[in-house]
């Protein structure tokens, strides 16, 4: 399997990425030869075989609930935001465009 | 006498207990090696001096008053810089978590400080715990105490060097696919990476969380085993923590009765250092002398083990650094709109190894290609584990090198990200089949030092210890 620089810059982009031109090229470059390594696994027979996953446990046990966090923890959760309007955590808006 | 920070868990234990040291002293002694060292060699990106000598101090005074906590009460230790301890930044080698400050402890952290453990520090790591070198970390690279243009070998090659070159007594690091029997290999330290499902990853920054295990690494196998028994054990935070009974050392004086697997087919693939295959080959008939029996066996899948691996992980690794996005936490690098922001803090806060696995993964996962990848790769794992189970049924440990080679020199394997991962050969498909594994130096000739990986059955570490133990008094 191999990948054009296009269908890595997609990926890129999907992954929310920004990748220089340079840098695409390396990636790409460097697929080709990682995925020809992996694509050995295409040669197992695995029919009738099951995906493996991880027995669950039964339930689970940790119930979803309310935690409160004490002051020391509640301020370094604050002072870990990129950007803060007082105590709240600012973000730019969804729909927010440059200005032109 | 020994210079303290060159004594083992044990030996400080004794001494400790005894009164004939101080956890103050230890510590101090610890400090003063990284304060030499630690600028030549990289091994720590973070040193709490003043809260290390501060639990050394709480300790003396418990001793004084007959009330120790356990077994790591007042021994000096290292945590690798993925493991949150509430109040220290915690940044995983990554630029995206430069300014962060950990909000909570991991499950394992806590359980050290509330054993009484004295943490120095948090030690380099590759980005994200993402490579075979130490070199991904943004930080810089650490370097191999024996030969400062080798590298240590990672991904946790700063607790493999804090060991090593008696900067701390013990340390602690996380294990996807070898980072911590790999580093060390390569700097002569025992490293264990206990079976899926033993210690608790809560307050563990995610890399590929079907795979991550948090483990020791040590001067010997007991301290490894003294470091294990702290952090083990089910935690409501960790659904993945195993209902199994927990692990209670049982040593024994020789390998009497014990069957020792030799995957040949893996020995001999081609590619391995031929020193490395002669000191483990030694470390093999060792065993036999100390009564083992050794037999060779076919361990199938053992090609596709790495394959398997760099798909399956690549796709956690996409999934969990999701999280990376600028908004909550981490690096954010403004601009609109806002798809402007997430690409561009990525961006800068990502390094090329991350990037390119979270690249990866998004391939593997991606409408079209899952099937072929990620699924093929969840059956063969299937088939790798149901490998194991049936060769499990006719030893009791298998041994492997746990590197092909010996300490590389830096930049060496920079530009050929096959060629580092390719260092996991070994090591990966006990990842994939959750299996514990151990590695302990066995080069007996005086030079760079060769690690030799031992293989136990899932939640065998008592038989696994106990062998590696007898083995390394041979080696003696």
């Amino acid at each position: 399997m191999k990948l054009t620089v296009e269908q890595v810059g997609h990926l890129a982009e999907l992954a929310r990425l920004e990748l220089g031109e340079e840098e695409l090229n390396t990636m790409t470059g460097q697929f080709a030869s990682i995925l020809e390594y992996v694509d050995r696994i295409q040669q197992v027979d695995t029919a009738g075989v099951e995906p493996f996953t991880m027995p669950a446990k039964d339930e689970g046990w940790r119930k979803d609930e309310a935690y409160v966090c004490d002051d020391a923890a509640r301020d370094i959760i604050l002072s870990n935001f990129p950007s803060r309007a007082g105590d709240l955590l600012a973000a730019p808006g969804v729909f927010q465009t440059p200005k032109k | 006498m020994q210079p303290l920070n060159e004594l083992t868990i044990t030996d400080a234990r004794m001494l400790l207990d005894r009164g004939e040291i101080s956890s103050r002293e230890l510590t101090q002694a610890c400090l003063d090696q990284i304060q030499g060292l630690n600028g030549a060699l990289n091994a720590y990106v973070g040193v709490y001096a003043d809260d290390a000598l501060k639990a050394a101090d709480r300790f003396d005074i418990r001793r004084s008053d007959l009330r120790p906590l356990g077994s790591l009460d007042g021994i000096p230790v290292g945590i690798k810089d993925n493991m949150m301890l509430q109040g220290k930044p915690c940044t995983a080698g990554s630029r995206i978590l430069e300014k962060h400050v950990a909000s909570y402890d991991a499950t394992a952290v806590r359980k050290l400080l509330e054993g009484g453990a004295v943490i120095l520090g948090r030690t380099n790591m590759d980005e994200f715990a993402m490579g075979s070198s130490t070199e991904h970390s943004a930080y810089g690279p650490t370097k191999h105490p024996r030969d400062p243009e080798r590298v240590p070998g990672g991904s946790s090659g700063g607790s493999a060097v804090a060991v090593a070159a008696n900067m701390s007594l013990g340390a602690y690091g996380s294990d996807t696919g070898g980072s911590i029997r790999q580093p060390a290999a390569l700097c002569g330290t025992v490293g264990l990476k206990p079976t899926y499902g033993r210690v608790s990853r809560s307050g563990l920054m995610a890399m590929a969380s079907s795979l991550d295990q948090i483990g020791p690494f040590a001067k010997n196998v007991l301290d490894a085993a003294t470091l294990f028994s702290a952090v083990q054990g089910q935690d409501s935070m960790d659904q993945t923590t195993a209902d199994e009974p927990a692990f209670v050392p049982e040593w024994k004086k020789d390998l009497n009765g014990l069957r020792v697997g030799v995957p040949r087919a893996m020995w001999e693939k081609g590619g391995i250092e031929k020193r490395v295959l002669e000191q483990c080959e030694n470390a093999i008939q060792k065993m036999r002398e100390a009564g083992a029996e050794v037999r060779d066996i076919e361990l199938p899948y053992a090609d596709e083990g790495l394959a398997v691996y760099y798909v399956l992980m690549p796709c956690e690794v996409s999934a969990n650094l999701a999280r990376f996005d600028g908004m909550r936490y981490g690096l954010r690098k403004e601009a609109l709109p806002l798809f402007e922001t997430y690409v561009r803090s990525r961006a800068q806060g990502f390094g090329a190894e991350a990037k390119r696995r979270i690249l990866l993964g998004t391939f593997a996962l991606s409408s079209g290609y899952i099937d072929a990848y990620y699924v093929q790769a969840k059956k063969v794992q299937t088939l790798i584990r149901r490998a194991y189970q049936k060769a499990f049924d006719e030893v009791d440990v298998i041994a492997t090198p746990t590197a092909p080679n010996t300490a590389f020199k830096l930049g060496e394997k920079l530009n050929d990200p096959l060629g580092m991962y390719l260092e996991d050969v070994f090591t990966v498909s006990v990842n994939v089949a959750g299996l514990p594994a151990l590695s302990m130096p066995c080069q007996t000739d005086g030079g760079m030092p060769v690690g030799f990986q031992l293989i136990g059955k899932w939640f065998d570490e008592a038989g696994l210890l106990s062998a590696a133990h007898v083995l390394e008094q041979r080696l003696k």
